[in-house]
């Protein structure tokens, strides 16, 4: 049994050591707005926060994430920052398919949050990770830069 | 009366029977218990067991440039093409002095010359565990080996050279965790076979013990106490880590050869053997070797502004996800890269065979898998990538060329 920081709550989960976080969420705790695309950490759109950071929830094995609080989307629905990002999303219509999108904003929170003011280079090397299928890399940049003068 | 104490007497030799059979039976479970651990120690089972294949079941190939090919053998209680009819004796012959029954003359890739360094009890207690394993039919393929290696008499000379001729002795000056470390480095864990240089007869070089050697296409490294080129500059806890998980952050993480060695064998060591390891190899003489090491910090990596070449782009968008620009791993510690030496050699050769076979590592928390690089990359485009990150985590310059990848393409063993 470990015990998880999840959302602000604590959950207690019932799992194998090496479960991916992403399944633990999805399949376990009954979080879907956590993507699965590619499953080995390549595409981006399982990211999640663990200790304000951005990371691969599925090639994260649910024993090594500890005492460490994890956000979702979900668990961001309160956030001052992330109501920016939303609200910069919305206005310039980033999304297309929006698969990708719940990773795509986790990653641009996760920068906003320890840099409100990034170059291009800097959203570039933050996101980069984040692979949109749909190709809406230009908008996702433009929002980025546009929840700077918000906040 | 009488009548009774006959009974009483019959029970009494029963029960002594029973007795004594439950005592063998602990016995040897307690033998096989040994032997277990002591056939990690040994790590047996990562060559006698082929790509996908059955554990100990052998079939493994080992490629010996102008030599020829060789399998390694069945080790599991196989009558017919296991070990099930060896005896003690034969067993140990073939562990300890490379001489398998018939008089049959193994080549030194199974490393006897280090296991000559083992005791005969560890060896018995190898092969009792062995033995409980289920038999695996499984005939080794035949090798091929070319004139004159193929005549295997001429093992008799090898032997009497670089053979040693009996179990280490413990040193008396020296500490039990130092005496205990030198059996697992020098004897069961046949490290040297790996990090030692070999002479021209294929023998391990005494003058350059542990200075690294290149297998199999990958540079085992220098792992003397030499402090530019070896292990000198490394601190205890870290060499414990990486002993104990294959991952020591500002050393990196095991991959290829290693990884298996971490996989099998390493992790399943207690703490205080792997201290007795680092007591051990702390005490290696200093050989000096051509791969420095170099250690470029998380900060001062942080601080180097974004990469527009084509090999800084192409690690944004295909390494930086999970080994972060500053290399200090985003999902887990495993992917934490900065100070690893395959990034600090300007040849590139385990970061390219990396890069284009993936790696894989058994951990207590499941097996940690960086994926390899499939033909989507061109040569040129793999070859820009590990030059961008040998300048950026080594601050070197690399010379790796798409040559170096494809022929690192073509060492990937058919999967």
């Amino acid at each position: 049994m470990l015990t998880l920081q999840v959302n602000g709550a604590a959950h207690q989960v019932d799992v194998p050591d090496d479960m991916p976080l992403l399944w633990v969420l999805r399949d376990v705790m009954g979080l879907p707005g956590t993507k699965f695309g590619c499953g080995i950490g390549q595409c981006g759109a399982c990211t999640v926060h663990v200790d304000g950071k951005a990371v691969r929830a599925c090639s994260l094995p649910v024993s090594l994430v500890g005492n460490r609080p994890v956000t979702t989307i979900e668990g961001l629905a309160d956030d001052q920052v992330a109501a920016a990002v939303t609200k910069a999303w919305l206005d310039i219509d980033v999304v297309q398919c929006g698969y990708c999108q719940p990773g795509q904003i986790m990653a641009a929170v996760a920068l906003l949050k320890g840099n409100l003011h990034p170059s291009d280079d800097e959203i570039d090397q933050a996101m980069s990770g984040n692979i949109c299928r749909c190709g809406t890399y230009r908008r996702i940049r433009a929002a980025i830069r546009n929840v700077a003068g918000v906040v | 009366m009488r009548r009774l104490g006959r009974r009483a007497a019959g029970m009494a030799v029963l029960a002594g029977i029973v007795l004594t059979g439950s005592v063998a039976r602990a016995q040897d479970a307690d033998l096989v218990r040994r032997g277990a651990y002591l056939e990690q120690a040994a790590d047996c089972e990562v060559c006698h067991t082929k790509q996908g294949g059955v554990p100990y079941a052998g079939g493994r190939a080992f490629d010996l440039p102008g030599i020829g090919t060789i399998y390694a053998p069945n080790i599991t209680p196989d009558p017919e093409t296991g070990i099930g009819r060896y005896s003690d004796a034969q067993f140990d012959s073939a562990v300890r002095r490379g001489v398998g029954p018939g008089w049959r003359h193994l080549y030194p890739v199974m490393p006897y010359a280090s296991y000559a360094k083992m005791t005969e009890e560890d060896v018995r207690a190898i092969r009792a565990y062995l033995m409980s394993l289920r038999p695996v039919h499984a005939p080794a393929p035949a090798n091929q080996v070319r004139f004159p290696y193929n005549i295997r008499l001429a093992m008799i000379g090898w032997n009497l050279l670089y053979r040693p001729s009996g179990p280490l002795a413990d040193e008396p000056g020296r500490s039990a965790a130092w005496n205990r470390g030198r059996y697992l480095v020098d004897a069961a864990g046949h490290c040297g076979e790996c990090h030692s240089p070999r002479n021209m007869l294929q023998a391990l070089s005494v003058t350059k013990s542990y200075a690294g050697a290149t297998i199999d296409g990958w540079l085992a490294y220098n792992i003397s106490s030499d402090v530019d080129s070896g292990i000198g500059a490394w601190s205890d806890p870290q060499l414990a880590a990486y002993l104990s998980t294959g991952h020591a952050d500002g050393r990196g993480t095991a991959v290829g050869p290693m990884a298996e060695v971490v996989s099998h064998s390493l992790r399943y060591l207690t703490p205080e053997d792997v201290a007795a390891m680092v007591t051990y190899l702390r005490s290696l003489p200093a050989r000096r070797s051509d791969e420095t090491i170099a250690v470029v910090s998380p900060e001062a990596l942080a601080q180097a502004g974004p990469n527009h070449s084509n090999g800084g782009r192409l690690f944004a968008g295909a390494c930086a996800g999970c080994h972060l620009t500053d290399g200090q791993g985003r999902q887990v510690d495993f992917a934490t890269v900065w100070g690893a030496r395959s990034l600090g050699e300007t040849d590139g050769r385990n970061l390219v065979r990396t890069m284009v076979e993936g790696a894989t590592l058994q951990s207590a928390h499941g097996a940690m898998v960086m994926p390899g690089f499939g033909p989507e990359y061109r040569n040129q485009d793999l070859a820009d990538i590990a030059n961008y990150a040998i300048g950026h985590f080594g601050n070197r310059v690399g010379h790796v060329t798409a040559q170096d990848v494809a022929a690192a393409r073509g060492a990937v063993p058919p999967s």
